[in-house]
């Protein structure tokens, strides 16, 4: 590749992740090198020993491009997204939990409190005999000590500060992460800010190539491992919930390819509020049953309805968490 | 984006709203809210001088939202649209917040009524700022009419509306027009011959150039929507010889005349039906009346002829209606049978007398005059009928708990007629399901409006006429059927036919072909694209309820008029904290 153009500066950050969705920049294999030869990698801390001070040294909009993923689970989370917005260009939600607040916001069922009693008294692999518990601030004889607090809520990125782009998928596809990239090196029009990239606006249904038929209703769910998959006919048809209808195409269907169905991490299609609630209706309106005791049964079929369709969206969704 | 003025009336409705709600502070905080021009209250807006003001504001303040205040829109929705339109606006450019019925007339508080007042008024201007011009559609009109089944009821139809001059598609399944009328001798009460009304009808009927009989034949698909159907109609006996016939026509409106078939008098054992050789139906009575001879299977003159009401009808075990017409027949009978063997004993077993339509009251005297016994039984109960003895005189004895003596009577019968019900045809349900219309608990037709709408459906341009939708006599028959006629011819003379705006549809840029749609909509306004592999909405048959629009997963039917943007814009609105 001729060097005509100056490299892009890049940047790698993740929140409150797993981790998958850093790897999945390294899934690219061997086109890592295109992008390297393209863009220099200026902070990643999965794979560089690149300080946050460092980062606060850079002059504003110092880098091209942020792949932020995770959610925002503690003020060292946010504090980040606000500084990787100060310093970059585009910022990308990338990944489920930094576009929805992704399965770390499936926390908003719970709270802060009932969390840091399961974790630091009740888990069956704790020891904790002094009733021990983090504290942000602690001071010792060397000084104050700092931890970053725990919020009482996850949130997406979008709702501490303002991205440029969202880029799907828990994690996104790897072709779909060199596509976008690709696009903004060659230096050709970028979509309006704001834009989910790197995915289609339909839903999985219209690439998922299993046989659809209009009888859709709904006399019994089964879990996967309950039904023997034809491998052919729609999952919704087989009585196995598939959250393909509510969620927008890109992944190439990548879950019903390997005969599992959809869980929704791209995230909703333009124009729906909230995908959960949205799905819930859908599966309303196909229960083939009228008799309320019926339908309370075929109810009591559908496994953990909660977290099923609010599996990535919670923190983005109209209810954004438990209240009671 | 235009820019928004909003005016906002609010109505005391004389004092069924200001006597509750004070209206002065409802119109004041409206005229705080921003966008709105102008915020006014009145006694009466739905009166001429309220309306005036409206038409008044809109031009000389170019208003272009405008929100009122009152009572419900089912009340006076129509009003106000009608106003817009006059002052030249799009009439859906209103939204109307209901302080009447949802506040004023349940709320003795005033000062909570109002501040709900105020919180309806704000959901409304918040809603009325997405509202979008809409405009209602037309389609075509094809004039051809379909009928289905060749009795009186849609021999009629189809002469009343070849006669304006349109093409008429008459199917009968049978190889024969007339139906159950064709089985029938003299009728009730006047005793007109059957055979001389039905002739008339058949005669008119194959001189008309403008109706195509297709006997032996059925219906076999309807599809497309008011104005614009197609319908297939298969020849049956083509189908016995293996092939097939299918001719496709064109048509605008569909009336279905399928008729009834007579109870199954074998159904109720006591009676012997099918096992005593001289018990039959008032069918095979009439086959009797026809052929010119009342006798009894052995060829005898019967000296005792006995009549038997309800045969299916007004039980909780079979039928709980009321037959309708059993009644009178049964009375022809025993005038026809008294003029045939004037020394035969006619006795007539009922429950009560059913003499209600015209006529029928005078000719139940007469015959009462023509020496019948007449025998009153109590409904649940059910007479009896034995086998004679060697040394009586007659063929059977009927054992029956006379109501009015209390007394259990014995009468002889030679002949024993059971007054057989009406119920619906077998393929009632085939049928029902074919034209998309829906059939009640016993099997019948179900009209739009049982009182307003007797024979309109729930499916536009599909009509039913005669006793496929209930039991009933010739003269009501033909009343509905030319009710039906008279529908459509109206809606011919317009050539055309207004679609309301107030329709779904389906965005091809959204719409994921994932079919959970399909099977929902009430009306079967949804249709799946094959080549598309997208579902698309038939605007003419959708009545906008938004079934569909809540199911589809990927918010690619919009409910026009009803949008998520709206509702939730109104939520907001109603749910706003500072009022
Ligand atoms: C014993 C008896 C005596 C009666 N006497 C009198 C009387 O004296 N006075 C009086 O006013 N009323 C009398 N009636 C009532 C009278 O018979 C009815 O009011 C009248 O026949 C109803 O006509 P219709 O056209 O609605 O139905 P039908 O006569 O049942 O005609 C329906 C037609 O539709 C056809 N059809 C059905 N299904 C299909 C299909 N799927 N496709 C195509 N064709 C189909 C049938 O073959 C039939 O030809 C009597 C009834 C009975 C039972
Ligand atoms: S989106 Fe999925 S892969 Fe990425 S960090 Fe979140 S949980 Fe991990
Ligand atoms: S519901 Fe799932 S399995 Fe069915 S077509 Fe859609 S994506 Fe495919
Ligand atoms: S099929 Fe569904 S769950 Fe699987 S990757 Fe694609 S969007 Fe995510
Ligand atoms: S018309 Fe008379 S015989 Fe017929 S069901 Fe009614 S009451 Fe009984
Ligand atoms: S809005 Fe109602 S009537 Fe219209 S297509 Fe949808 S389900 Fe049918
Ligand atoms: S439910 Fe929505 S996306 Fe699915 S087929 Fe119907 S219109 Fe299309």
């Amino acid at each position: 590749m001729e060097e005509t153009k100056p490299k892009l500066k890049l940047a790698v950050y993740w929140a409150a992740a797993c981790g998958g969705c850093c790897v999945s920049v390294l899934d690219v294999h061997e086109k890592l090198f295109d992008i390297i030869s393209a863009a220099d990698l200026v902070f990643w801390p999965i794979a560089l020993d690149t300080k946050y001070h460092d980062v606060e040294k850079m002059p504003d909009g110092y880098i091209d491009i942020t792949l932020f993923n995770g959610a925002i689970r503690n003020t060292e989370n946010e504090e980040m997204a606000k500084l990787l917005r100060k310093k970059s260009k585009i910022l990308v939600a990338y990944g489920s939990c930094a576009h929805l607040g992704g399965i770390p916001g499936l926390a908003n069922f719970t709270t802060k409190d009932e969390i840091f009693k399961r974790v630091y008294f009740e888990s069956e692999s704790v020891v904790n005999e002094k009733n021990l518990i983090p504290v942000p601030e602690y001071k010792a004889e060397e000084g104050t000590l700092f931890l970053p607090s725990f919020y009482n809520d996850v949130r997406a990125l979008s709702q501490v500060t303002e991205p440029d782009y969202y880029l799907p998928g828990c994690p996104p596809q790897s072709e779909r992460l060199l596509e976008v990239f690709k696009a903004i090196v060659s230096g050709a029009e970028l979509p309006p800010k704001g834009s989910v990239i790197g995915a289609e606006t339909k839903t999985q249904c219209d690439e998922c190539i299993r046989k659809k038929t209009e009888n859709k209703r709904i006399k019994k769910f089964y879990r996967p491992w309950e039904i023997k998959d034809d491998g052919i006919t729609c999952f919704m048809e087989q009585g196995v919930l598939c959250m393909g209808p509510a969620t927008r195409a890109g992944c190439g269907y990548r879950c019903i390819k390997g005969n599992a169905p959809c869980r929704g991490c791209y995230g909703p299609p333009p124009g729906v509020p909230d995908p959960g609630a949205k799905m819930m209706s859908a599966v309303a309106s196909i229960i083939d049953e009228k008799d309320p005791e019926g339908i309370n049964k075929i109810l009591e079929d559908l496994a953990d309805p909660a977290g099923t369709f609010y599996r990535f969206s919670l923190p983005v969704s109209l209810i954004r968490r438990k209240i009671l | 984006m235009e820019n928004l003025r909003i005016g906002v009336y609010i109505c005391m409705c004389g004092t069924n709203i200001a006597k509750i709600v004070d209206v002065e502070a409802v119109a004041k905080f409206a005229s705080e809210v921003p966008e709105v021009v102008l915020a006014k209250s009145y006694k009466y807006m739905c009166s001429n001088p309220g309306q005036e003001m409206i038409i008044q504001d809109i031009k000389e303040n170019n208003l272009n939202r405008i929100v009122v205040a009152a009572c419900s829109p089912n009340m006076h929705e129509r009003t106000f649209r009608s106003a817009l339109r006059i002052a030249g606006l799009n009439q859906y450019l209103l939204e109307m917040a209901n302080i009447r019925e949802q506040c004023s007339w349940v709320h003795s508080d005033p000062v909570e009524a109002t501040e709900k007042a105020k919180a309806l008024v704000n959901a409304a201007i918040s809603r009325v700022k997405l509202h979008e011009e809409l405009e209602s559609v037309s389609a075509r009109m094809c004039p051809n009419v379909l009928v289905i089944g060749g009795g009186i009821a849609g021999m009629t139809a189809a002469l009343e509306l070849a006669d304006a001059g349109n093409t008429v598609y008459l199917v009968e399944k049978e190889n024969h027009l007339g139906g159950n009328l064709a089985r029938v001798d003299l009728t009730a009460p006047y005793l007109y011959s059957a055979r001389d009304l039905l002739t008339e009808r058949i005669t008119r009927i194959n001189n008309n150039k403008n109706i195509k009989v297709f006997l032996s034949s059925k219906v076999t698909s309807l599809t497309g929507y008011i104005g614009n159907f197609r319908a297939v109609i298969q020849n049956l006996v083509s189908i016995q010889e293996g092939k097939t016939r299918d001719t496709e026509v064109e048509i605008g409106n569909v009336i279905v005349c399928t008729g009834y078939k007579e109870f199954d008098a074998s159904r109720i054992v006591h009676y012997g039906y099918g096992k005593l050789p001289n018990v039959i139906t008032s069918f095979e009575f009439e086959k009797m009346l026809r052929a010119g001879r009342i006798e009894t299977k052995e060829g005898k003159t019967p000296k005792y002829v006995a009549i038997i009401h309800c045969v299916g009808s007004r039980s909780q075990e079979f039928h709980s209606y009321c037959s309708r017409v059993c009644c009178m027949t049964a009375l022809k009978y025993a005038h026809e049978i008294k003029s045939a063997i004037p020394d035969c004993y006619v006795s007539d077993i009922y429950i009560d007398m059913h003499a209600f339509g015209k006529g029928h009251e005078d000719f139940y005297r007469s015959s009462s005059q023509a020496k019948t016994l007449f025998l009153m039984y109590e409904k649940g109960d059910r007479p009896v009928i034995h086998k004679a003895g060697p040394k009586d005189d007659c063929g059977m004895l009927i054992e029956v708990n006379e109501k009015l003596s209390g007394e259990t009577i014995e009468i002889p019968a030679d002949l024993v007629i059971l007054m057989v019900g009406m119920e619906a045809r077998e393929d009632a349900y085939e049928v029902a399901r074919i034209v998309n219309i829906s059939q009640d608990k016993e099997g019948w037709f179900i009209e739009s409006h049982p009182k307003l709408e007797p024979v309109a459906t729930t499916t536009d341009g599909v009509f039913i006429a005669g006793t496929c939708v209930a039991p009933k006599d010739i003269p009501d028959t033909v009343a509905q059927a030319r009710a039906a006629a008279a529908r459509i011819l109206a809606r011919i003379a317009k050539e055309k036919i207004e679609i309301d705006a107030l329709y779904s549809e389906v965005n091809p840029n959204l719409c994921s072909g994932c079919r959970l749609c399909n099977l929902l909509c009430p009306y079967s306004a949804i249709e799946f694209l094959e080549d598309k592999k997208q579902s698309h909405i038939i605007s003419a048959l959708c009545k906008g309820c938004g079934v569909c629009v809540a199911a589809c997963p990927s918010s690619a039917i919009k409910g026009r008029h009803f949008t998520d943007q709206q509702i939730l814009a109104q939520v907001e609105g109603l749910l706003a904290e500072k009022l």
